[in-house]
């Protein structure tokens, strides 16, 4: 990932100009910090190629996690059609459900009461603007 | 104006009704998220940022600090009772501290914890005071080139004294130092990698990076294994150590106190270290060194004291040279930075009520803390017992407001999810964090301090290594630098290449 990274920035910063050491343009640092990044990760890459070092934690379960990231990819999606109240009660159920609560009562007064209490907390008492989607059609 | 008048100024500040409520809230929440394991000091910090956009420079940092150090306290709790060290500095506590616990001893461990940590802590901020004026004076010597050179010797200091392998922190360090390359050119204009997208002109917004890497991404991991935590019951009583505890303790308080500080003053150095650190020294002129892993409470007393002292001193290259040591640091850089602060050696010339209302704060702070750890830890203990999928549930929930309230806009939430995800792999492949964040903070200072470097000298890259203090920094960089290769090279020979 970091070869192809570091790739990617170097060609970029030859677009950019990379001028000298002496006349650095806008792709000088760019370009050397792709450089710097591809002949690092060649050598973690021999190195775990050879065995040395510590291997890499091994993955436990990844659905719960993935579970997460999809929810939050979604929310992202609906946030601003439906507004942080009610966009947020399915993330907050999502949340506790990968998270082992299966009781329907405490899945929804819970997700429900953070939702509440988090928009008044940061809307109304620390005065932040949070999209309020559907909830402005009330009025 | 003079140290104690200077001082006098700060208590002045921090003994406004507001300021004195915000170093108690500072001290509650940082005992507290150094009792719960899976809530991190950067993470709380990153997390608390939208709350004090409205507040007042001074209280905000006043909020912050105090959360910083009073993890340190709250840490050792876990550690000692439930063997789970609350936070990464407490590790070491766990050796000996719950064997105390096991032996029927928990109350003189959590004591002989929380007075080293009041005395470390202390001893700390009265150097703080002391020290920090003198560095910041001396700092505004330096040209571009000697800030050039600080810069590089801060990230290869935050590479080299980085949990896990330097290889990896390096990595780390070159890839903060890209995504703070993001958006226009601050010297020609020129928008690098923003892809078109409007929003990445401005570049990558840290709170969002921290919010992403701290935040989310802790919680992924804690989504993938769930933790059971099992409290050993114990007897609490006799918390204040006795005199033969003290007779035991005093010097290894005092030596943990010292080492904490002047490891906390290096770039990259921090509570973390120094507790290892501590331990180590302490294992090896300890006249018993055998009791060491079997409920020793000097054992306990150094380490403990060696990280508070180390949290607080933390804060001298921060204050006076604008370079965070450590990831907690750097969230609080990031909160001096949003409320238009440029933490630096300027800083105690331009916000002397800042400067010295911080530190006089952290006198009180320790005061606090003692009081909160001592006769509450009843109440710490009962604090494990909330249920982790209520604190990953406010957490997520409060990382997504941080990100939004940033430019009042989805897109940073999104970008924080990418950056959460990234930073799941990442950590889970052992990379350090704390190089990336500190590279992305200093990243844009580097180029442009290299640039007006040359500049100055009329392109004459020499001008690096004939200002003496630049020489002596890259020196001592460089010298970073080779000792894990060096090291390597030496383990080849002796036929040893594991690690």
């Amino acid at each position: 990932m970091f070869l192809l990274a570091g790739l990617g920035v170097m060609i970029e910063s030859i677009r950019l100009t990379i001028g000298t050491p002496t006349n650095p343009q806008p792709g000088f640092f760019p370009f050397l910090g792709g450089a710097i990044l591809i002949g690092l990760s060649l050598v973690l890459t021999i190195r775990a190629w050879l065995g040395i070092g510590k291997r890499p934690e091994p993955f436990g379960e990844v659905r719960r996690p993935a579970a997460l990231v999809a929810g939050t990819g979604v929310y992202v999606l609906i946030l601003d059609p439906l507004g942080y109240v009610l966009a947020t009660i399915p993330l907050g159920f999502l949340v506790l459900w990968i998270l082992g609560v299966k009781s329907w009562q405490v899945l929804g007064s819970v997700s429900v009461g953070l939702s509440v209490v988090t928009y008044f907390l940061f809307a109304h008492l620390l005065g932040i603007e949070l999209p309020p989607g559907l909830l402005k059609l009330l009025g | 104006m003079d140290f104690l008048g200077n001082l006098m100024m700060g208590f002045s500040v921090t003994l406004s009704p507001w300021n004195l409520f915000y170093a108690f809230t500072g001290a509650v929440i940082g005992t507290a998220i150094g009792v719960l394991p899976g809530l991190g000091t950067p993470t709380t910090i990153a997390l608390l940022l939208p709350a004090t956009y409205k507040m007042d420079p001074t209280s905000a940092i006043i909020l912050l600090a105090g959360i910083f150090y009073g993890a340190m306290y709250g840490g050792s709790t876990t550690s000692i009772l439930l063997n789970i060290p609350g936070e990464a500095a407490s590790v070491v506590t766990c050796l000996d501290g719950y064997k105390m616990a096991r032996q029927g001893r928990a109350g003189r461990a959590l004591g002989i914890s929380a007075m080293g940590s009041f005395i470390a802590g202390t001893l700390a901020v009265f150097g703080l005071s002391i020290i920090a004026p003198t560095l910041a004076d001396f700092a505004l010597k330096f040209g571009p080139a000697e800030y050039t050179s600080l810069v590089v010797l801060g990230l290869m200091m935050a590479v080299y004294l980085s949990e896990g392998s330097t290889l990896k922190g390096l990595l780390m360090a070159g890839l903060g130092l890209l995504l703070a390359m993001v958006g226009i050119d601050p010297v020609f204009g020129e928008p690098r990698f923003t892809f078109g997208i409007s929003r990445l002109m401005d570049g990558i917004n840290i709170v969002i990076v921290g919010m992403g890497v701290f935040g989310i991404a802790e919680v992924l991991i804690n989504l993938e294994s769930p933790e059971v935590r099992d409290i050993f019951k114990t007897s609490l009583k006799g918390l204040l150590p006795t005199l033969a505890d003290w007779g035991r303790c005093w010097a290894a308080i005092l030596r943990g106190s010292f080492l904490g500080f002047f490891i906390g003053v290096l770039p990259g150095g921090g509570a973390v270290i120094s507790s290892f650190v501590a331990y180590a020294l302490e294992k090896r002129v300890s006249k018993h060194p055998e009791d060491f892993g079997k409920g020793a409470i000097e054992a306990v007393a150094a380490p403990e004291s060696a990280n508070n002292a180390a949290s607080t001193s933390s804060f001298i290259p921060l204050l006076t040279l604008g370079i965070p040591g450590n990831a907690s640091i750097a969230m609080i850089f990031v909160a001096l930075m949003i409320h238009g602060i440029q933490p630096g050696p300027l800083l105690l010339q331009e916000h002397p009520q800042l400067f010295w209302g911080v530190i006089a704060s952290m006198y009180i702070g320790n005061l606090v803390l003692l009081g909160l750890n001592l006769p509450l830890v009843g109440f710490w203990v009962r604090l494990l017992r909330v249920p982790y999928h209520y604190l990953a549930a406010v957490i997520v929930i409060v990382c997504i407001i941080g990100a939004y309230s940033l430019n009042n806009a989805v897109f940073d939430i999104g970008a924080m999810l990418v950056f959460g995800v990234l930073g799941y792999f990442l950590r889970k492949g052992g990379f350090p964090m704390a190089p990336l964040a500190l590279a992305i903070i200093l990243g844009g200072k580097l180029e442009l301090s290299f640039i007006q470097s040359l500049q100055v000298s009329g392109a004459d890259l020499r001008i690096f290594v004939h200002k003496p203090i630049s020489a002596a920094l890259l020196f001592v960089a460089a010298l970073l630098m080779l000792i894990p290769p060096a090291q390597w090279l030496w383990r080849l020979k002796s036929g040893n290449t594991r690690r």
